[in-house]
């Protein structure tokens, strides 16, 4: 059998199949249907230091081959996430990725050091790019800071200051050029790359001529943005040196090989647990038939291995 | 604990325009069901529509479970295509049921449109405990009172209104609950309906200082807890607990849970 095997930037996994944060929760409910601990890692839903109530109802919209969602980062808090969430994902023996959010550079330093103080993950993914917690009432809306290459550098270079856990950063496709934030999360210090978060859209319910999300627009995901997804890994995996965890859209072991090959060393199934909460086992299954038929002995092999002139 | 099974659709048939109930094979489903959960059904095998759709169960028998649902929206209406002998991937049972509150003298059960949906069950739990349910049916007109003969050969009393008047009183299912809640005393009500006639149970039923127990709808992307995506706003006291998950603290609230005004 292959080896499934992957490092990503010191993580070590025991296949490159992990979920996308907010898609898992903290992993209980689907250990309901199949055991967790199979995955490479368990990403877990955003941590903010404080609870958060997240954005008013309605949150989603489905659209074509995808969902937009505007949840707004509801999630439990650091403090209970450690107290009640944890002890569960460390009984299951689960590789961790703790995904954390945070208002200003040092609320994420101050997470980063929780984690790591009170072994809370095995690595941390910096959301930088969530698009669900501005207003997006003003013209424009509000920058992420991952739209701007010089706070990438900057929250990076404060995050890595505060742990030695690996530490990815979790990348807005929401840009131009893809490669000028990966390079400065890179030069912050950055372990890895997580591509992509959601691409920012809407929905209009033309009966009632309204927004159909309650917070206007949301965060698209699904296979609808699987392309999109597959070619700023591309572009990125180019310009970077460290690794980068692949998602947006993935949902079997093909979307998932497309991935590797595009230069992705892990990756990410997002949306589709929502409709088959086991699709990344099913992923981790097909990874290992495909590298079989096609005759390699190690996943990384797959890892940039496109052909392309 | 919940499954993902492929059914056999045991019989499809149209109830009312619009309206069909759906009965399917699932012996593992059936047997941790209880009124008031839901499943998430996969109503096409492509990418369009991407999500399964919620649908409360109806009836529990012993080796499946029925739904009745109104064709709304594009997952509903690839559903309704589904014959007799398909096969169809549903997951389930999920969510908080209705308790059968036992040593009540009354068990009012208010229905709004396609909201009878999980009330047979719920009838049926009710009779199994020795009570008689009152089965308070609202439509808007004749045709679209589901159930109404069911319920009644069930044993169940039932009282009708319709917005039209073309059946029982010309009203809405609050009114009937107006009507027929009296004084209140020993009751204990069970709504499932659109948000604004679930509200107006409420509070109907908190004037009376009666217990309501309401079965929310709600878009659903996992149906499971995990999406954060179809919150209600509840009257607790903690961040982390002012959005309620229709599917996991749900879909089934007493009806004190909910924070009303601040509902959409």
């Amino acid at each position: 059998m292959a080896d499934l095997r992957v490092n990503i930037g010191g993580l070590l996994m025991k296949n490159p199949v992990t979920v996308a944060s907010g898609t898992f929760g903290y992993g209980q409910e689907y250990d309901e249907y199949f055991d967790i601990a199979q995955l490479g890692a368990v990403t877990v839903k955003s941590l903010t230091l404080q609870p958060r109530a997240g954005n008013r109802p309605p949150r989603l919209a489905e659209t074509p081959a995808g969902l937009l969602n505007a949840i707004g980062l509801q999630n439990v808090g650091i403090e209970a996430y450690l107290r009640d969430k944890l002890p569960f994902l460390r009984k299951k023996g689960c590789t961790i990725i703790a995904n954390i959010y945070g208002y200003v550079p040092d609320d994420y330093a101050e997470l980063a050091r929780r984690l790591e103080s009170e072994q809370g993950a095995d690595a941390i993914e910096v959301n930088l790019s969530c698009p669900n917690v501005h207003d997006a009432r003003s013209v424009g809306g509000c920058k992420l800071v991952a739209q701007q290459p010089e706070a990438v550098l900057k929250y990076t270079r404060v995050i890595r200051s505060a742990t030695r856990l690996p530490l990815f950063i979790k990348l807005s496709p929401n840009v131009a050029d893809i490669v000028e934030p990966s390079l400065a999360a890179q030069e912050g210090g950055a372990d890895g790359l997580s591509l992509i978060n959601t691409l920012l859209g809407m929905e209009i319910d033309v009966k009632t001529r309204k927004p159909v999300l309650s917070n206007l627009v949301g965060g698209l995901s699904g296979p609808a943005i699987r392309p999109v997804a597959l070619k700023m890994v591309w572009d990125a995996a180019r310009a970077v040196k460290i690794p980068i965890i692949g998602m947006g859209g993935i949902c079997n072991a093909r979307d998932a090989v497309a991935f590797l090959l595009a230069g992705a060393s892990a990756v990410a199934v997002g949306s589709a647990s929502f409709r088959q909460p086991d699709t990344a086992l099913q992923v981790i299954k097909g990874l290992e038939d495909y590298l079989e038929e096609h005759g390699f002995s190690r996943v990384t092999e797959l890892v940039g291995a496109l052909k392309a002139e | 604990m919940p499954f993902v099974r492929d059914c056999e659709v045991l019989a499809h048939q149209e109830v009312a325009a619009d309206h069909y109930r759906i009965t399917l094979a699932a012996p593992e489903i059936a047997e941790q069901a209880r009124p008031g959960m839901f499943c998430m059904i996969e109503v096409g095998s492509g990418y369009y529509p991407f999500l399964r759709r919620p649908f409360s169960v109806e009836r529990i028998h012993a080796d499946g479970v029925s739904f009745l649902y109104k064709v709304e929206g594009e997952g509903t209406r690839l559903l309704s295509r589904f014959r007799a002998g398909d096969t169809v991937n549903i997951q389930g049972p999920l969510g908080r049921p209705f308790p059968v509150v036992s040593g009540m003298k009354r068990h009012i059960l208010v229905a709004g449109g396609i909201g009878v949906a999980p009330f047979p069950a719920l009838a049926e739990a009710i009779m199994a405990a020795g009570g008689t349910p009152e089965v308070l049916l609202a439509a808007r007109t004749e045709h679209l009172l589901i159930g109404a003969r069911d319920f009644s050969r069930m044993g169940c009393l039932v009282v009708l209104a319709t917005d039209d008047g073309s059946c029982g009183i010309k009203g809405t299912a609050v009114d009937l609950l107006k009507q027929e809640l009296g004084t209140g005393e020993g009751s204990v009500v069970y709504a499932c309906g659109p948000m604004a006639m679930l509200r107006a149970a409420h509070e109907t039923c908190l004037a009376a200082g009666v217990v309501c127990w309401a079965s929310l709808e709600a878009h659903m992307a996992c149906g499971d807890g995990v999406c954060m995506g179809c919150v209600v706003p509840a009257n607790r006291e903690t961040e982390a607990e002012r959005m309620a998950r229709v599917c996991r603290e749900g879909p089934v609230f007493d009806s004190r849970e909910i924070n009303w005004t601040a509902c959409p």
